[in-house]
């Protein structure tokens, strides 16, 4: 028999795939109201009304609460969602399935790709109605770092839901959600935090994607990108590892 | 049975699988063909689901040949014309059955008409409900559209009729018949002497690791030259099991059910046990009975051995 006849262009597979994806997220309240509401109700508390008007510190916090707004759907939708598939026993009935094995990533990727557009939408619109006023390039520089966060994260979420049942990797991704936005420095500043937790900040992709926004906004030197460049590579390289690691160990 | 001219679909050979130190199956050969439903039977830990997960690319054997279509199990052009139902399989929660079943069916070139596999399924009503609001059985029956979505040379059921009532089993009975019938190979485990009994052309009892019986369903009852006998009697079982002929006493409801091999006398022996004895009734050995007696037999073998 031809292997043309049998096997599914992989194309159309990936497609259907993500869009399965996004539509069964979608219909989750519990998924989408933290994930997508979340980040422009933090934004407008936070920035907008205890900003005083001031458009300086909403350009600001519009930098960091976009990656705070990545965190979400890439922690929740990887970590959780992975963990309760493989929970149930769908993933290896996609295992032995014709379906490519990259499909799966790839619609989760796309799903939480689009979440993260949502929420990047609403946070924009907020934002300028705040008074953030940016150039196209700025603002295509700001979406192109927020965009970029969604890898780590989605590493780490990965490495979490092949590690833990549905509701141990619900509450470890919620630790890690609220650990990454206090500690990374993206609700305040990390100069509020004492000394020690400071220093936690350099560990965490969080904080270094944060600065990288906020070099895109013109808040912060760009001449220091290769700072917080280079860190933010290693903690990607080990977030991978994290996740590849897990694919392993899960493995049969 | 007629296996000469039917095309081998997929194929054990020399096979070893163990988990740790613990050997299931060592040097160990089987063959599945085309239009055949095979039944897999035999007690717990045996090596059934070894054997079924070894066929599907489940699990890698450590040593021996494994072949699906030609390929090894875990080559996409192998999973292409396998359909598989699981004994747990979640399904997406917030996907309606119709959507479920037409992803699955999209990872297939030739996959069946959605409308087509819900109908075979007897889903076509629920086609637009959610799957977090199916009972146990409609679960059940949307796995069974999903294995059957691919249009598959080799369907792979564990435990298929799980939950449902006796006319849904009938009806996924007749599916399955239907797809042997046009050519596809059927694995079928099941813990249902009765299932294995309606559906299966061949049945394969596996006991510790080996096949101790291979034939059609009458053949293996036939191997097994036993009858059963249910006696009406107050006295306790322990009573009846030193009987001439008898391998086996059940207490079954308010009667003991008695394996022989030779009932005359065990029926004499019976009635000088209990000379109240009333009620009595003589049958052919089920399928169930004789599958026990095998395993039992083939346990007695295997100490003899050791010894």
């Amino acid at each position: 028999m031809m292997s043309d006849t049998l096997i599914a262009p992989a194309p159309a597979v990936y497609a259907r795939e993500s869009w399965a994806e996004i539509i069964k997220s979608a219909r989750m309240p519990q998924f989408i109201i933290p994930t997508i509401a979340l980040p422009p109700a933090f934004y407008a508390l936070f920035a907008l009304a205890m900003g005083q008007g001031s458009a300086e510190g909403a350009t600001r916090a519009l930098a960091t609460f976009g990656v705070f707004a990545v965190m979400g759907p890439a922690l929740f939708g990887f970590g959780a969602n992975i963990a309760a598939e493989r929970e149930s026993g769908q993933l290896e009935l996609k295992r032995l399935s014709p379906m490519p094995a990259g499909a799966q990533i790839a619609a989760k990727v796309a799903a939480t790709t689009a979440f993260s557009m949502v929420a990047f939408v609403l946070l924009y619109a907020l934002g300028i109605a705040g008074g953030v006023s940016l150039t196209a390039a700025r603002w295509a520089m700001l979406l192109g770092v927020h965009t970029l966060a969604i890898i780590p994260f989605a590493l780490i979420g990965l490495g979490i839901g092949y590690r833990l049942g549905q509701k141990g990797a619900i509450a470890v991704a919620n630790i890690v959600f609220l650990a990454m936005a206090v500690l990374g420095g993206l609700w305040m500043p990390i100069a509020v935090l004492p000394q020690a937790m400071q220093t936690i900040a350099w560990a965490l992709p969080s904080y270094h994607l944060g600065e990288i926004a906020l070099m895109a906004v013109g808040q912060r030197d760009a001449a220091n990108l290769w700072l917080h460049a280079g860190p933010m590579a290693l903690t990607t390289l080990a977030a991978a590892l994290f996740a590849w690691t897990g694919e392993k160990a899960q493995a049969r | 049975m007629p296996s000469i001219a039917a095309p081998i679909i997929a194929a054990l050979k020399g096979v070893n699988k163990a988990y740790g130190a613990h050997r299931v199956l060592e040097g160990f050969d089987f063959a599945l063909e085309a239009g055949t439903v095979t039944a897999l039977l035999g007690p717990n830990g045996a090596g059934k689901s070894t054997v079924a997960g070894l066929l599907t690319g489940r699990l890698r054997a450590d040593g021996g040949r494994v072949s699906l279509f030609g390929h090894d199990p875990s080559h996409q052009l192998a999973r292409a014309r396998m359909g598989i139902m699981l004994q747990a399989g979640g399904l997406p929660e917030t996907l309606t059955v119709a959507e479920v079943v037409d992803l699955h069916g999209s990872y297939f070139a030739r996959s069946l008409p959605t409308a087509a596999v819900l109908e075979q399924a007897g889903l076509t009503a629920l086609a637009g409900r959610r799957c977090d609001r199916l009972s146990g059985g409609e679960a059940r029956k949307v796995q069974f559209a999903i294995a059957i979505a691919g249009a598959p040379d080799l369907l792979v059921l564990d435990e298929p009729t799980t939950g449902f009532d006796p006319d849904a089993r009938r009806a996924m009975w007749d599916v399955v018949r239907a797809k042997s019938d046009a050519g596809a190979a059927v694995l079928l485990a099941t813990h249902h002497m009765d299932e294995a009994e309606a559906l299966a052309d061949r049945i394969v009892v596996i006991a510790g690791g080996r096949i101790i019986a291979d034939g059609a369903p009458a053949a293996i009852k036939a191997k097994v030259a036993a009858t059963a006998i249910r006696l009406r009697t107050r006295l306790p079982a322990d009573r009846f099991r030193a009987v001439p002929g008898v391998v086996k006493v059940e207490t079954v409801g308010a009667d003991l059910s008695v394996l022989t091999t030779a009932p005359r006398a065990s029926l004499e022996a019976a009635f000088a046990i209990d000379p109240s004895l009333q009620h009595f009734d003589v049958t052919g050995a089920s399928l169930e009975e004789a599958l026990a007696h095998l395993v039992h037999a083939n346990c007695t073998a295997a100490l003899k051995e050791a010894a």
